[in-house]
């Protein structure tokens, strides 16, 4: 039964994926049948991890997991399985997928004149996305989980060079290409690193490497850094970001949306599941990643301080995030773990919920560059509150889910793993926090420009939006399609609305999430503090 | 019972997603919710306090635990006497705020946003009040910030008050960082974020003097934040843009009041780190004296209330650092009580003049005359005048100062003696700033100023006194500035270990001289003037320590991040240059597959595998 809903998990996106594909000359009938594939994967996870998170037992247990040899000759197998820390990253990523095709059904990319284009095939290379997202969460075979994470590349490369940035067509090619370039080469040295595992812990099977397998020498070093390098591009660590601001501000707002909700948690998953079984903390390695992780808070920081494109902007605040997902791991303690599980989880909502807002600006506006918008709070005030609202949450306002990840990895690092240096760790822990001030900063100063502004312009009715006053002419003809939708509407409350109550959900009740993560930490890396 | 604080807590958040929610439906709708569930707290709020005052046993429950790793942060609340003390004042000051708002804001389209700030407000500060976990408090205390940057730039047309909005989150927020670094040590320390756990532990073990000075001195840095003491102190004044009843709010019953409630409710902590408790006077000492001449030459009636609460904020540090908790707390009671009554008047004023610059009143006292009443008594509480709840609390601060400055035990007997000098001569100051501004608002003709509210022309013929909705709270609020000191007389009633009372005599008449000769000088230098601002119009220059901060933090970081933005470009575009030729190879294969079709994708997933299926061999 496991194992059926194991497979499931992955088969049903890429069933309805091709489904999809079959009717797609139908536009909105591919749409429908996407969603509605998004939507069953989403129940199917929720069963899943209701399923196996109330079972006890190990990750690699075989009646909770599927182990089907694949490739004999090369030690290649299907397997699967499920515990509390890739549970609640698969459950974030379904309802970000179902989000994301849902709110195609309503507002799919234009095209340059205002037209639609092709959302039938987008919507079927999201699903494709998601079967490899969701397969790269489930596997416990390395190579299975490094194929799994070049399928959910590739067709990403096609998302953004394709319905990218309307205007930009050769600038959206460029972030493409770029975006796969950069993730190719690191997953192919992830790969070269999981092979050197394999030739020191004797297999590829990660449950058991966990179990067994205790790192030493240069050739389980090489292996560790290879693995590290590889997922430091994807999640992305400083300085190997810099593919990330392209790809995510050229992307349609569903492409954005699923690259920093989901795809960067492939790489701070990686760091959890498979780099840490295969790293010492003795090594010299660990407190230089956990630099670099806090060095990218910073810079992340900094670099969205002098942004003037709100997607850029949101693009660099994910660095500032995902070092604090690095830093927890890199403390090596179960409460790191836990951190870095937290804070993925988060920002997977409050970074897709802010994509969502800036597409729709976009959308009505016409553009993202913090220079031309103003006023939003007089002109949309509930999506200019929505939007305040996500950034407090991103900020990190404690009763928020933003707060728990960063908190708790900031108190990870106070008391690292014996073997790491305290003080290095403590001093990383107090710049970290000097980031969080920062990050503050950088959202004021964003809702002091875009949502407020002097009463000369102001229009402040609830129902009339008088968008032309504020714009250049030659933006009119964007400026029509935001006549066309006022405020916040219903297609987007469904889409936001999720995303928005699990914020307070979890920043209210963290033991929902920290509990189950826990437990899964403690019998998945039984050997941490 | 712990059911009802629970509700507490949660009540003001709900009626605050209700206001948002069907607020927009209609007057009714948005008025009733409001005020209802402000007044529902206000009951709940004294059902809670009552029965827990005095030498009551304190309520303690767990609601619910995480069981993560480390020590559980818990859902837990802990009422005892300072908590009940401080949910009084709360929701007393929160429901008047909200009926007073009725009038205040009448008309105004975003006054369901408002009513619902104002309800998270509240809802943040019962929980910090309550709380027992230290997570639960940071919530509390954090989200008072956020509310407090959400209303002061409530006027968000205003450049002067998306400016202060964001200066008073950021300034609070860095010092914020405090509190979240001592509840790390602590949880280190204690094994436990549980309030109560922790200061029983603290008063019954043997710490050193040295053992907790860490944790102790980062609280301090939180608490000078929130408070507004210097050299944090500038971000208050700033948040004047902000609706008058917010600023009531703010200075009397949550935000700024939170930070002496913290050093209250960590009391055994600070009694164990001596250093923190002399950091805490010398911060004491100078931020009154400073707040009190900044008040005493500003023109705007509404910055004069806000440097006088930082001022009367550093008595109750003073208070607390020489070990009077008993003053100090009394005195941020009465302060409470008196500040929410002044900053309501003055917002009474305001909107009569339709504006806060004091040049622009002046004989208002025929015209407002229940507002004149109300703020007379109100300027006599902060002034110190007998028998006013004002007089007691600060000559009960003012004795206890005295006390330590001659036998203390637990700062320097020199930084005693430093705070008891600067407290007497607050004190001279205060009279001497609250009769002016007294003076300059109700007897002084007024200046005519190009003003371009037509309510402050200066014929003034359609000004007219407040609504009902905003007199009677001003004169509920007289009730206990007139009558608390009943309070400092007999404390036993608040504080169960209290036997004697709290008025010191000695400094009490000394005290009551000197406020009667300073009010004779400033009363005839006024008259020296014609009726006019007793000294010349002279303006302090804007505090040196914002610019130290904007020389020093805020002009690096905005260079520093014009710099990473410009590296970024840099080498994002020679990464792309240098890696031109290893992409072009790259490249021309995906240009290949550019044209999406589905052959060349598989192709691309074919060539992969087969790559992984060589490697995956010589690895073999």
């Amino acid at each position: 039964m496991n194992a059926v809903l194991l497979n499931g998990l992955v088969a049903l996106p890429a069933g309805f994926a091709l489904l999809a594909a079959l009717v797609s000359r139908r536009e909105r009938a591919a749409v429908g049948v996407a969603v509605v594939g998004a939507l069953a994967t989403f129940a199917w996870s929720v069963w899943l991890v209701l399923r196996l998170g109330s079972a006890g037992g190990a990750l690699g247990d075989p009646d909770r997991s599927v182990d089907v040899v694949w490739l004999e000759a090369l030690d290649l197998h299907w397997r699967l399985g499920l515990d509390g820390i890739s549970g609640a990253l698969v459950l974030m990523s379904t309802l970000v997928f179902a989000a994301a095709l849902f709110s195609l059904l309503r507002h799919g990319p234009d095209d340059a004149e205002g037209g639609p284009r092709r959302t039938g095939s987008l919507a079927v290379l999201l699903l494709v996305i998601e079967a490899g997202v969701l397969g790269s969460f489930l596997a416990l075979d390395m190579v299975l989980f490094f194929v799994f994470f070049e399928v959910a590349l590739i067709p990403m490369w096609f998302v953004i060079s394709t319905w990218g940035d309307a205007h930009d067509a050769a600038a959206r090619r460029r972030a493409a290409t770029r975006f796969l370039v950069f993730t190719v080469t690191g997953s192919a040295l992830m790969l070269v690193g999981f092979l050197l595992v394999r030739a020191e812990a004797g297999t590829f099977d990660i449950a058991r490497v966990a179990a067994s397998y205790t790192p030493s020498g240069p050739t389980a070093l090489a292996a560790s850094l290879l693995v590290a390098l590889g997922l430091a591009v994807k999640t992305p660590l400083w300085p190997l970001h810099i593919w990330l601001p392209d790809a995510h501000s050229k992307a349609p707002t569903v492409g954005s949306v699923v690259l920093a909700a989901v795809l960067l948690k492939l790489g701070t998953y990686g760091f959890v599941r498979f780099w840490m079984p295969v790293t010492s903390p003795d090594w010299l390695l660990v407190p230089v990643v956990a630099a670099l992780a806090v060095v990218g808070i910073v810079y992340g920081a900094l670099a969205c301080l002098a942004q003037a494109d709100l997607k850029r902007l949101i693009a660099y605040s994910s660095v500032g995030h995902m070092g604090f997902v690095v830093l927890g791991a890199a403390t090596f303690t179960l409460g790191g773990v836990q951190a870095a599980v937290f804070a993925s989880v988060a920002h997977g909502l409050i970074t897709g919920l802010l994509f969502f807002l800036a597409g729709a600006i976009k959308d009505r506006y016409g553009t993202t560059d913090l220079a031309e918008l103003r006023l939003l709070y007089g002109k949309v005030p509930r999506m200019g509150g929505l939007f305040a609202f996500a950034a407090m949450a991103s900020l990190g306002l404690p009763g928020l889910a933003g707060f728990w990840g960063e908190m708790l990895a900031i108190r990870a690092a106070v008391s690292p793993a014996a073997g790491l240096s305290e003080t290095t760790y403590r001093w990383l822990a107090f710049i970290a926090a000097l980031g969080v001030i920062l990050a503050s900063a950088y959202f004021l100063a964003v809702m002091r420009s875009m949502l407020q502004g002097p009463a000369v312009e102001a229009t402040p009715s609830v129902d009339h939006v008088d968008v032309g006053a504020a714009l250049p002419t030659d933006r009119v003809a964007a400026v029509r399609l935001g006549d066309r939708r006022p405020d916040v509407d219903a297609g987007e409350w469904v889409t936001w609305g999720p995303l928005a109550v699990l914020t307070v959900a979890l920043g209210v009740a963290p033991g929902l999430l920290l509990t189950p993560v826990a437990d899964a930490a403690r019998a998945f890396l039984g050997g941490l503090g | 019972m712990s059911w009802v604080v629970l509700l507490l807590v949660v009540l003001p958040f709900v009626s605050a997603v209700l206001s948002l929610w069907v607020g927009h439906r209609g007057e009714v709708a948005e008025r009733g919710i409001a005020v209802g569930a402000a007044a529902l707290g206000f009951v709940l709020a004294v059902a809670v306090a009552l029965p827990h005052l005095g030498d009551a046993e304190p309520l303690s429950h767990v609601f619910a635990a995480t069981s993560a790793v480390g020590p559980p942060i818990e859902l837990a609340f802990h009422v005892d006497q300072l908590s009940a003390l401080m949910l009084l004042l709360a929701h007393t000051v929160a429901f008047l705020v909200q009926v007073y708002s009725l009038g205040y804001m009448a008309g105004d389209p975003r006054y369901p946003s408002y009513a619902a700030l104002v309800s998270v407000f509240t809802g943040s500060m019962t929980l910090v009040v309550t709380a027992d976990d230290l997570w639960a408090l940071l919530i509390g205390w954090e989200l008072m910030g956020a509310c407090s940057y959400f209303l002061i730039s409530h006027h968000w047309e205003l450049p002067e008050a998306r400016a202060g909005a964001v200066k008073a989150f950021l300034m609070t927020r860095t010092a914020d960082l405090g509190l979240l670094f001592a509840i790390i040590v602590l949880g280190v320390r204690f094994d436990s974020y549980r309030i109560s756990t922790i200061m029983g532990e603290i008063a019954t073990g043997g710490f050193g003097r040295d053992d907790l000075w860490l944790p102790a001195l980062l609280l301090t840095a939180a608490v000078v934040g929130k408070s507004a003491q210097f050299p944090l102190h500038t971000w208050l004044p700033d948040a004047m843009p902000g609706p008058t009843p917010i600023s009531a709010l703010i200075h009397a019953a949550t935000m700024v009041a939170a930070g002496v409630f913290l050093v209250a409710r960590a009391y055994p902590l600070f009694l164990s780190a001596p250093v923190a408790l002399t950091t805490l006077a010398l911060v004491a000492a100078v931020t009154m004296f400073i707040a009190a001449v900044s008040a005493l030459f500003t023109g705007d009636l509404k910055r004069v209330l806000a440097w006088s609460t930082v001022s009367q904020l550093a008595y109750m540090f003073g208070a607390l650092a020489v070990g009077a908790y008993e003053a100090g707390v009394l005195h941020l009671l009465a302060h409470g009580a008196f500040k929410a009554l002044l900053f309501l008047a003055a917002g009474s004023v305001v909107h009569a003049v339709g504006t806060t610059s004091m040049s622009a009143m002046g004989g208002l006292r025929g015209k407002l005359p229940d507002t004149f009443i109300t703020m007379t008594i109100g300027f006599g509480a902060l002034a110190g005048v007998v028998p006013l709840v004002g007089f007691f609390t600060k000559d009960a601060v003012i004795g206890a100062v005295w006390e330590a400055a001659h036998e203390g035990h637990l700062v320097w007997p020199w930084v005693a003696w430093l705070l008891l000098v600067s407290a007497v001569v607050t004190a001279v100051l205060t009279v001497a700033y609250s009769l002016r501004a007294w003076l300059m608002v109700f007897f002084t003709p007024p200046v005519v100023e190009p003003v371009e509210t037509p309510a402050a022309t200066p014929e003034r013929a359609d000004l007219h006194e407040s609504p009902l909705s905003m007199k009677v709270p001003l004169y509920l609020l007289t009730i206990p500035t007139v009558l608390g000191g009943l309070l400092v007389a007999y404390p036993g009633v608040a504080f169960a270990e209290v036997e004697h009372t709290l008025v010191h005599p000695t400094t009490a008449v000394l005290m009551t001289l000197l406020v009667a000769a300073t009010a004779a000088v400033v009363y005839l230098l006024w008259r020296r003037h014609g009726g006019r601002d007793p000294w010349h119009p002279f303006v302090l220059p804007h505090p040196a320590v914002d610019r130290v901060y904007d020389v020093g933090v805020v002009r690096p970081v905005r260079l520093l991040a014009r710099a990473v933005r410009a590296g970024d470009r840099d080498v994002i575009d020679g990464y792309a240059d240098g890696a031109g030729a290893t992409t072009r190879g790259l490249g021309w294969l995906l240009r290949r597959a550019q044209n999406g079709n589905v052959q060349a994708y598989l192709m691309v997933v074919v060539v992969g595998a087969c790559a992984i299926a060589v490697a995956a061999g010589v690895a073999a």
